[in-house]
């Protein structure tokens, strides 16, 4: 569950609502999940569903707060038109930070923990890294090539450049 | 097709997606966690029939004349039907039974639950309209028992 936690802020985040009813959407999407725990079976669907459920929680009560734009009253498509309009590329950019985080994810320990290290902000020293992780300095650089082309070979990465292509 | 990113921009777009991860507040991911203390098994939930915010053209309406119109949402399982009207802080609610529920002699009973404040309670007239008063927004649900027979709906954002 805290995998996708990032996923259900980020999509709340594109949808502009206030941090209290991000609060509400961020809560009736866990609890709806809870509900719905029996039937979703397959865990490769929960992505979806989270996704799927977020947007729709960000729509309804952007309506309900007579928040959306209006939109032209002739092009009968209705949400669907305004969550392209709202949040059609914020979206796809949610996702692929979600398969990023996913590869991220399946990495070997050791490798994953020299990228996070590489990657903290403020940043940390090759040095503090080599004391941290136990590994020479002069082997940062190679370990970090070999994890990126590792990622690189993940199936949620070869999923990203599906999306992104 | 497009280019494969270099290690360089696969980094910042890891950094991107670490930030994000950090980025969620205590306060959310305590709420999540907590979500799952409200996982009851048993619990067969009533259908959302009816959300006004979902309607086509909710969108329009509200979007030209700013939100007026007040939200209504219907639920029904098995027997009874929950309708309920949302203006600003009032709330206003008929439970309908259908089939054996409708020849019921009591009168149906009401909770809105929140998860993470004390129910509130209504007692429905004998024609099953119910009135609650500073219903503030949030994350609810509608637990409602009328003669041996009771409907819990799936959460919804007020």
């Amino acid at each position: 569950m805290d995998r996708f936690l990032p996923l259900v802020d980020a999509i709340i985040r594109g949808h502009r609502l206030s941090e209290a009813d991000g609060d509400d959407v961020s809560q009736t999407v866990w609890l709806r999940l809870v509900e719905h725990l029996g039937d979703l079976r397959e865990p490769a669907a929960l992505p979806g569903w989270i996704r799927t459920t977020t947007r729709n929680e960000c729509l309804r009560l952007l309506s309900a707060r007579g928040r959306v734009r209006p939109v032209d009253p002739q092009d009968a498509t209705g949400l669907d038109a305004v969550v392209d309009d709202v949040a059609g590329t914020d979206l796809l950019a949610a996702e692929s930070r979600q398969l990023l985080r996913e590869a991220l994810a399946s990495l070997p320990e050791a490798r994953r923990a020299l990228l996070l290290l590489l990657l903290a902000d403020p940043p940390v020293g090759y040095e503090e890294i080599s004391r941290r992780l136990g590994i020479p300095i002069g082997s940062i650089g190679p370990t970090r090539a070999r994890a990126l082309e590792q990622l690189r070979r993940t199936p949620a990465l070869r999923r990203l450049a599906e999306v992104i292509s | 097709m497009t280019e494969p990113l270099n290690d360089d921009e696969l980094m910042a777009l890891l950094g991107e997606a670490v930030a994000e991860a950090d980025a969620v507040s205590d306060r959310r991911r305590t709420a999540a966690r907590a979500a799952f203390t409200w996982r009851s098994v048993d619990a067969e939930l009533a259908e959302l029939l009816h959300d006004s915010a979902l309607d086509a053209g909710a969108a329009v309406r509200s979007g030209a004349g700013g939100g007026g119109e007040p939200r209504t949402l219907s639920f029904g399982h098995s027997g009874l039907t929950l309708e309920v009207e949302v203006d600003g802080e009032t709330l206003l609610g008929q439970v309908i039974g259908t089939g054996s529920a409708a020849s019921a002699p009591q009168a149906a009973s009401v909770l809105l639950e929140r998860p993470e404040a004390d129910a509130v309670s209504a007692e429905a007239d004998a024609a099953g309209f119910f009135r609650l008063e500073r219903v503030r927004p949030g994350t609810v649900r509608f637990v409602v028992e009328q003669g041996g027979w009771s409907l819990t709906t799936p959460w919804v954002t007020l």
